[in-house]
């Protein structure tokens, strides 16, 4: 710390944080808590709402079946798509690479609700039904972003030198991708990764489009649970959500530099 | 290494995913503009003829007025995220790493969670028996209605979106050497002063970058406003997702898609012009 | 009328943990002096100027401006002006309104601001440049535009913090001079922060030696190189040679030191009361060396002793010796490169002179 800063600074930023979490806290503290109606602070403390949540067969399939799922495939095939992207703009030098750059990263500037309606049009005028599938390529448009700028940043700070020199002791090009590069992008890749099953797995806005009967995901149930006016059980839906990124959040923090990929 | 080469290493390794997007992102948003030159039919969605009447009707009042309110929220919104994002970047970008590890978890972990999950928290904040209310009345006070207004909206959309504002300007305000911030003072300002001399012009950049990118998300935003917004005072987003789903007006929900989406391009590009020109005046050229 | 004391500095101490803290630090600056603050890295000079500055505060101690206390007011309200290691322009203006930052804040009319600045800028020769941005200057313009925006401020001191480590040697030498001047001319009072003993001595009314956030010694440049207090000073400012031995005899001509290798040295007369131990350090600098071919003269007083050149450094000017003497110890001199010394060569015998004076006794 150098420069003095004013004394209203740190209260100010208490307060915005307290501001920001508030809603995450409540939700947790009212998944625990006895009463069928939405209460703060809670009565007592319960796992009722989480045996619930286990018994009810629709959010079960939600979350094992469909978010899950399609978040553990979004994240492998994201970062196979979006590594070798990254590798081809990062290592090569060619004409309109840095207008293909800006092509790959253009999903992140498209509102997800248009992306959501574009891809339903598509899909009914190609008459293809809402599925597991369907959901998943639309999560591949929003995810691998993410990969290739994790990637990148990876390769940026790697010397390409360290492939020269492994060739220069005998291995070929690929070796030395698969036996130099790939275990120093090795923390990337998992930080890119977690990402994408992140972004996948809390998506709503693509997943509201492209949810059918069979591939409804976690938040889209706990969407139409609120407009039904649903029971605390989404409240536990909600906490083991939290749950699960947060912790998955805290292993990208423990590996690689958070802000580089957000 | 330079591979400009006759074997085309890099169009294997970029190919797949280009063609993926070619597919999955143009054909799509193509497949839009076409919709949108469709008239709407109540029974086959769509008829053969092209016409323009879907841009026409955007000029309805009620179109009128659904984009009038949507561009002000979302001006409000992004209003509201400077004020309060602006000290959080700027202790951020000043704080001992630990501090700003931590700061950045919190900051950064409930934007991955979904955003139902967080307006969820909020309707229980903010409902009629909700825990403001709960509090209002145990202080004597009658309940008051929080939910379902613009307000409650704005909140939501506040509290989502200040990261997206927190994070550019944070990484502006970190490229300022901090022995700019000790000359100012040295010279005689106090704090607020240095502020608005030094790291307000100083990381103009990054505050344009994150109005965009607040703005843009706010305007499209959908789930905030569907779950605690008026019914009757709707956001684009809404109505697009009726258009679509409900009412299949697709030409409709596809001509009001593309102003979005131009509206958003404009804003990029505005953005990014004032992005540079700014960088240029701090930089001194 | 003594000149009065600008600056007090006492019993300054900043604990940043339970093992690491600087202090106390105690001195005086007086009105109108170049006072330096010289050491390594890590020994608290830049602490002690942040302190006086203002950006850190003191965990324990004083500092008072021309009698008031000073400690106790935020950075932004004390009289100082603080010069920065990478001069801290501000890169969105230019360097008029650089200069004009602090006028500004002090709400000065147009008309004065730009009288000042234009007289401050004609000081620091850079009149001229006003409507330049920082990136379109050299280093060293750019450096007169940091010192001109403290100087126009009028401030009672002016503080340096290692301005010139960023520029080149050439560049390094000529800002140094211009900064003797335009203290000399100004009269100033200055404290400057380096880790160069060079520009230390050459700069400044009296320097003050740091080492593990204590100071060593305060005192003139000729006192801090002639009679350094401690081994650290000694070693720190200057060539040295440093022998150990033990005091045998002490008297008005000289105190006798043998050393384990079997010299007897006369060395300078202790004048500091008496050692605690027999045991001490001796100070030779290299150039109070006098070689000479072995079966010369010496004076009355004067050491002698044989050793035989190990190696030549020809540094154009000088040449620097290293030499063996006969009990093994390795002994560094610096002759000029004329007359005899020019057909040196190693291996030779030579002869080595040194008068009492300049040996000097140091506690070990």
């Amino acid at each position: 710390m150098s420069a003095r800063s004013p004394r209203l600074l740190g209260p100010f930023v208490i307060a915005t944080y307290l501001g920001l979490l508030a809603p995450l806290v409540v939700v947790i503290a009212v998944s625990l808590g006895p009463s069928a109606v939405f209460e703060f602070p809670p009565r007592g403390l319960t796992l009722h709402w989480f045996e619930a949540f286990f018994a009810s067969p629709a959010f079960v399939t939600a979350f094992f079946r469909v978010s899950l799922l399609v978040g553990l495939l979004a994240a492998t095939l994201a970062t196979v798509l979006g590594t070798s992207a990254a590798l081809g703009l990062v290592r090569f030098r060619f004409f309109g690479r840095e207008a293909l750059e800006t092509f790959f990263l253009a999903p992140l500037l498209v509102p997800e609700i248009l992306l959501g309606a574009a891809l339903y049009l598509f899909y009914a005028r190609l008459a293809v039904q809402a599925s597991i599938w369907t959901l998943l390529c639309g999560h591949l448009v929003i995810c691998t972003p993410y990969v290739i700028r994790s990637v990148t940043a990876g390769l940026v700070g790697l010397d390409p030198r360290l492939e020269e020199a492994a060739m220069s002791l005998g291995a070929t090009r690929v070796q030395a991708f698969f036996k130099v590069t790939l275990p120093l992008l090795r923390s990337s890749l998992v930080s890119g990764a977690i990402f994408a099953f992140i972004i996948s797995f809390s998506d709503i806005n693509l997943a509201l489009f492209l949810s059918g009967p069979q591939s409804t995901s976690l938040p889209v149930h706990i969407f139409s649970q609120i407009q039904w006016q649903g029971d605390p059980t989404i409240a536990a839906a909600s906490s083991m959500q939290i749950v699960v990124i947060g912790l998955l959040i805290l292993v990208v923090q423990r590996i690689f530099r958070l802000r580089l990929v957000v | 290494m330079d591979h400009s080469g006759a074997r085309p290493i890099w169009a294997f390794l970029t190919g797949p995913y280009a063609l993926f997007l070619l597919v999955l992102l143009l054909v799509p948003f193509a497949n839009i503009a076409l919709y949108s030159l469709h008239p709407y039919s109540p029974t086959k969605v769509f008829l053969p003829e092209l016409t323009f009447d879907n841009y026409r009707k955007i000029f309805d009042l009620y179109y009128v007025r659904l984009f009038g309110r949507t561009l002000r929220l979302g001006l409000i919104t992004t209003a509201a995220s400077v004020v309060l994002g602006y000290p959080l970047a700027y202790w951020l970008a000043r704080a001992r790493p630990r501090w700003q590890a931590a700061g950045l978890f919190l900051l950064i972990m409930p934007l991955m969670v979904s955003a139902v999950i967080r307006v969820f928290g909020w309707i229980v904040i903010l409902g009629r028996k909700g825990l403001v209310n709960q509090a209002l009345v145990t202080l004597g006070l009658e309940p008051v209605k929080l939910l379902y207004s613009e307000t409650a909206v704005v909140i939501g959309l506040v509290n989502i979106f200040v990261p997206f504002m927190v994070l550019p300007v944070m990484a502006a305000i970190e490229r300022i050497s901090p022995s700019l911030e000790e000359a100012a003072q040295n010279l005689g300002a106090s704090w607020y002063q240095m502020f608005r001399g030094v790291i307000l012009p100083l990381s103009l950049p990054g505050l344009i970058s994150g109005c965009l990118l607040v703005y843009s998300l706010s305007i499209s935003a959908f789930v905030t406003p569907a779950l605690m917004g008026n019914p009757r005072e709707r956001m684009v987003g809404q109505q697009i997702y009726d258009e679509v789903l409900v009412s299949f007006n697709w030409p409709g929900a596809a001509s009001l898609s593309l102003t979005l989406v131009l509206i958003t391009a404009a804003l990029i590009f505005g953005a990014l012009f004032a992005t540079r020109h700014a960088g240029r005046q701090a930089k001194g050229l | 009328m003594p000149p009065s004391i600008e600056l007090q500095v006492s019993g300054l101490t900043k604990r940043y943990s339970p093992q690491v803290s600087v202090g106390p630090i105690s001195f005086e600056v007086q009105e109108g002096e170049f006072f330096s603050l010289l050491g390594p890295s890590g020994c608290g000079k830049t602490t002690t100027l942040r302190c006086i500055a203002g950006f850190e505060a003191l965990s324990e101690g004083s500092i008072n401006l021309h009698g008031e206390r000073l400690d106790d007011k935020p950075p932004h309200r004390r009289d100082v002006g603080l010069v920065f290691q990478n001069y801290a322009l501000f890169p969105h203006l230019t360097v008029f309104d650089n200069i004009a930052f602090g006028l500004r804040l002090r709400r000065l009319g147009k008309a004065e601001i730009a009288d000042r600045v234009g007289r401050v800028l004609q000081l620091v020769d850079l009149a001229g440049m006003a409507a330049r941005f920082p990136a379109q200057l050299s280093g060293g313009q750019q450096q007169r535009v940091a010192i001109a925006r403290s100087l126009v401020l009028e401030p009672r001191i002016l503080m340096f913090d290692e301005p010139l480590s960023n520029l080149d040697l050439k560049l390094r030498i000529q800002m140094r001079e211009e900064l003797r001047n335009l203290q000399r001319r100004l009269g100033k009072t200055s404290i400057y922060v380096t880790h160069d003993q060079t520009e230390a001595l050459a700069l400044s009314d009296r320097i003050a030696v740091l080492s593990h956030g204590r100071i060593e010694q305060i005192g003139t440049p000729a006192e801090i190189y002639e009679r350094p207090a401690s081994a650290f000073v000694a070693e720190f400012i200057g060539g040295s040679n440093m022998l150990r031995g033990r005091i045998v005899e002490r008297g008005d001509a000289g105190t006798i030191v043998a050393t384990k290798t079997g010299l007897r040295l006369r060395c300078r007369p202790e004048l500091e009361g008496k050692l605690e131990t027999g045991e001490v350090s001796i100070l030779l600098r290299p150039e109070r060396i006098h070689v000479q071919g072995p079966g010369g003269n010496a004076l009355p007083g004067q050491n002698r002793m044989t050793a035989r050149i190990a190696d030549i450094t020809y540094l154009g000017e000088d040449l620097h010796l290293s030499l063996d003497l006969a009990g093994g110890e390795r002994l560094r001199a610096s002759v000029k490169n004329a007359n005899a010394a020019r057909g040196w060569t190693p291996m030779q015998s030579v002869e080595l002179l040194v008068d009492t004076a300049d040996l000097r006794i140091l506690r070990r």
